[in-house]
């Protein structure tokens, strides 16, 4: 499986992916022009490693600010998660927060709602 | 009802069929095909309602589960705004953090220079009949390089925060001070005439005269000089500015401790 690394920008997060070790990571901020460009590639790959192998997935945030079009995209994400775990699967986000950013933890918490995968919200 | 009326038919049929008496007589015949095609008829009538009963259930289900999508989507649709919201609400604070930190002097905490220039531009662009006009007071510290050569910069620091606060406190609700560099400070006096912004600034510097403020161990008493200026219509802010920084030099050839006017009509 191919996987991913994107460096961050301005306006995008820095992304990478490890398929042998089942890691997603996302940190930076995200108001992309174009998200279905960013996290297109990225939904694939959540969706193939889950297809393809029966190992682990953790996902690891560390994402601050994010326009609407990539809330939603998060939310497929987990979407996907929740599906796999609904199958028994492993699968796990930890969202690291800036402790003298509270609201960016509320957020986080957020998402997690309705959300039975392990979850952890993380201040640091 | 009706089955137990069939049900009466088909034995009393199949009796006659199986009487070895009527053998061989045409009716029987006639009455065996009749028979037979009436029992696929049935078969067939039970088969099509079977197969529209499906049909009807599977539709139900589907349309359940459209509702079920419909009501899914909806929720996620409503906790995709709800999120969106929060981060632009965040948004909002932070910018307004922004501006707040950059419009403020990080020592004293009053207005930066940029603040006070958009205060006074925003005060010039209003005609005097509707803002009340506005006087500017130029300040500086008297002898404060010896502070600094005394006690050092850091003690120097500290003074000007002290004397930021008493100013501070001494001027009307609505005077803005700021400090303007090093030790210049500027005040804004929004609706006052010239001889009012002086009783003002004259109430100030007894405030400013009669603090003493701590500085390593010993007890100082600081005093300002001060140059005011009443903004003229069609006058330039600079031009304001000026006047002010020139009856500031007034107020320090005079003696210092004391404010000095500069009136329009005056030549200079």
């Amino acid at each position: 499986m191919k996987d991913l690394t994107i460096s961050a920008s301005q306006s995008t997060p820095a992304i990478t992916t490890d398929a042998a070790e089942g890691r997603m990571t996302l940190r930076g901020d995200s108001y992309p022009e174009n998200s279905f460009e960013l996290f297109g590639p990225v939904i694939q790959w959540v969706d193939e490693y889950l297809a393809s192998t029966e190992q682990p997935l953790t996902i690891t945030l560390e994402l601050q600010y994010l326009n609407t079009s990539s809330v939603k995209a998060m939310m497929d994400i987990f979407d996907l998660l929740e599906a796999a775990h609904g199958d028994g699967r492993d699968v796990s986000v930890t969202w690291y927060y800036d402790s003298r950013n509270e609201r960016v933890g509320e957020l986080a918490e957020e998402f997690k709602e309705d959300c039975s995968f392990p979850f952890a919200v993380v201040s640091r | 009802m009706k089955k137990k009326r069939y049900q009466d038919l088909e034995s009393r049929i199949r009796a006659l069929l199986a009487e070895p008496g009527y053998e061989g007589h045409p009716l029987r015949e006639g009455l065996d095909v009749l028979w037979q095609h009436t029992v696929e008829q049935l078969e067939r009538l039970e088969r099509i309602s079977y197969l529209s009963d499906a049909f009807q259930s599977m539709a139900r289900q589907r349309e359940r589960g459209m509702v079920e999508r419909y009501d899914r989507e909806l929720r996620r649709l409503a906790k995709i705004v709800r999120i969106s919201d929060g981060y632009q609400e965040m948004m909002r604070n932070v910018n307004a953090a922004l501006k707040e930190s950059s419009s403020r002097d990080p020592l004293t905490n009053l207005l930066n220079r940029r603040a006070l220039m958009e205060l006074m531009k925003d005060l010039s662009s209003r005609p005097r009949a509707l803002s009340g006009g506005f006087v500017v007071a130029m300040l500086d510290v008297d002898h404060f390089k010896r502070i600094n050569d005394l006690y050092g910069h850091d003690a120097g620091d500290r003074a000007l925060v002290e004397l930021a606060e008493v100013m501070r406190a001494s001027v009307r609700e609505g005077d803005h001070v700021g400090r303007w560099g090093g030790e210049e400070f500027l005040i804004v006096l929004p609706q006052v005439c010239l001889a009012d912004g002086e009783a003002v600034i004259d109430r100030m510097l007894a405030c400013v005269r009669a603090s003493r403020i701590q500085i390593e161990g010993d007890s100082l008493t600081l005093t300002v000089s001060v140059g005011i200026a009443q903004h003229q219509d069609e006058e330039s802010l600079s031009n304001t500015l000026s006047r002010a920084d020139r009856a500031l030099y007034l107020a320090k050839q005079a003696g210092r401790d004391r404010v000095a006017l500069e009136s329009p009509d005056l030549p200079g």
